[in-house]
């Protein structure tokens, strides 16, 4: 049964090359942060794509909060992406890089400046705002490519892998802000990592894709803080 | 920061790999000074106050820049239609791109020549505006540049459309642009420093054209002789410093134009 609320996916068939899902399942609950792990070439990214609308699903359904979204143009989708390697548009400042959304929405100067200086504060990198994105460090870069996901308000956040090419003290500095701000914006999350630690620290739930099937895993308990990889396998689907 | 590339070595090895550079650069500046040093005051006076020479200068200006600009125009769909997308006969229309840039520019005027000389080319020559609006009018230079500058504008803008990772354009959609948005705010301003490359290159390719012109549009004064031809009709009439005063000022606006491009920030396809 698809959950209205959240965001499912069901029964997407979706073929590339020699590659291919069939009938692929996953349900991320409202407000819920879900880690998808998996080896490499299984398709994670592929997933993300096809939620964000940059590849089509021959059939099947993407429903967030309630509507359907497999057939909205990719403009239109509201859905935050941060891709592995942040994606800075390099001719411009990290300003104008996180109020480009806002820019092309038409929303008025004054209302995109108010709106880039609220969710720089709230990421801490109200210092980098006047930068190019060439000189800054990767968590840097990582930071501005969320806030200019973020500052759009979308109704789902897929990140890909974002801390993937960070050293591993920014990398834990970042998963408690990720994880805080999350909260803060009461947003629904798909990251995929395949860092035991990062998924410890910021999922909710955690499922690994494998043979093209999302297996879950039981829910994340935070609350034992010694750093082991406190979790079990819970099969809920072939 | 340490820049390699400024590092002097001193190992015979790169002072060995400069001497082919050293002796060319040599020949062209030898070149450029026989020019220099050959312009006397007398022919320098005769074409600031020539009016047909001045004309010839402006026209040579005007029509490149036109064509050039229409150059660019047709170039940035198509260079990212080809760059993007697989079409049918693809390969096909590869091929016919490569066509006005190895072809002799002589054989492209005169396959234009005798295009005007069939119905449809009559038609469109003359079907319009009895005195003719090609063949030996302005139009027709503009015409002959564009048809063999724009190829290359093509080809150059395309590598810039190739270089450029899709996943800007598709990571823009996601924030809310749709295709005419992206292509505008992210991919034109992701290819400036090649585009800047691709104008400079039809530019200068287009500039000292003559062959072709010379059919299509003839060396009529104040009317179709552009700077190539001038220092043609010049030389054929003795006038050799006139001539010299003329590829002077050639070589001085293509040094600034030059400059200008350096300074606009273009790089990538040939810089």
């Amino acid at each position: 049964m698809v959950n209205t609320f959240g965001l499912t996916l069901e029964n997407i068939c979706f073929e590339i090359g020699s590659f291919q899902f069939k009938n692929l399942c996953m349900n991320i609950n409202p407000k819920e942060y879900f880690v998808l792990t998996g080896p490499n070439g299984t398709g994670k990214t592929l997933i993300i794509k096809i939620i964000c609308g940059i590849y089509q699903p021959s059939s099947g359904k993407i429903v967030l909060n309630g509507r359907e979204i497999q057939d909205i143009p990719i403009w239109e989708r509201n859905i935050g992406y941060v891709p592995q390697n942040a994606v800075l548009f390099a001719s411009r400042t990290v300003s104008a890089n996180i109020e480009f959304g806002l820019e092309v929405r038409k929303i008025e100067r004054s209302k995109r400046k108010e709106k880039v200086q609220e969710i720089a504060g709230l990421l801490n990198i109200s210092h980098l705002l006047e930068r190019k994105p060439n000189g800054l460090s990767g968590g840097e870069q990582q930071k501005v490519a969320l806030a200019r996901a973020l500052v759009l308000k979308p109704s789902a956040l897929l990140l890909d892998e974002p801390l993937s090419a960070i050293d591993e003290s920014t990398r834990d500095e970042l998963c408690k802000e990720l994880r805080s701000i999350q909260q803060k914006l009461s947003i629904t999350t798909l990251h995929i990592s395949h860092n035991k630690e990062e998924m410890r620290m910021v999922g909710d739930r955690i499922g690994s894709l494998q043979n093209g099937n999302i297996i879950e895993m039981k829910s994340n308990d935070r609350t034992t803080n010694d750093g082991k990889f406190n979790m079990t396998y819970q099969k809920t689907q072939n | 920061m340490i820049d390699n590339k400024k590092i002097k070595y001193k190992s015979p090895f790169y002072l060995i790999l400069s001497l082919p550079l050293i002796i060319y650069v040599v020949i062209v500046l030898s070149l450029i000074y026989c020019v220099f040093s050959r312009i006397n005051y007398d022919a320098l006076t005769i074409v600031l106050n020539d009016s047909a020479l001045l004309a010839s200068i402006r026209l040579s200006l005007i029509t490149s820049f036109i064509s050039t600009a229409l150059a660019i125009l047709v170039a940035l769909p198509s260079g990212y239609i080809l760059s993007r997308k697989k079409l049918p006969g693809h390969d096909f229309i590869d091929t016919i791109l490569d066509l006005p840039i190895v072809l002799p520019p002589l054989i492209i005027g005169l396959s234009v020549l005798i295009f005007f000389n069939t119905a449809i080319g009559r038609w469109l020559d003359r079907g319009i505006w009895n005195e003719g609006l090609f063949i030996y009018q302005p139009l027709g230079i503009v015409l002959v540049q564009f048809i063999i500058g724009c190829a290359i504008t093509i080809r150059v803008t395309k590598s810039g459309f190739d270089s450029l990772d899709e996943s800007f354009e598709q990571l823009a959609m996601t924030l809310g642009a749709n295709r005419f948005q992206t292509f505008f705010k992210v991919v034109l301003p992701g290819i400036t420093p090649t585009l800047i490359a691709a104008t400079v290159i039809t530019w200068a390719r287009i500039f000292g054209l003559f062959g072709p012109v010379l059919l299509i549009a003839g060396t009529m004064r104040n009317h179709t002789e552009i700077m190539p031809t001038s220092i043609f009709l010049e030389i054929s009439i003795g006038r050799i410093e006139v001539a010299l005063v003329l590829g002077a000022l050639m070589i001085l606006i293509s040094t600034i134009a030059l400059v200008l491009f350096k300074k606009l920030g273009g790089r990538g396809f040939l810089w």
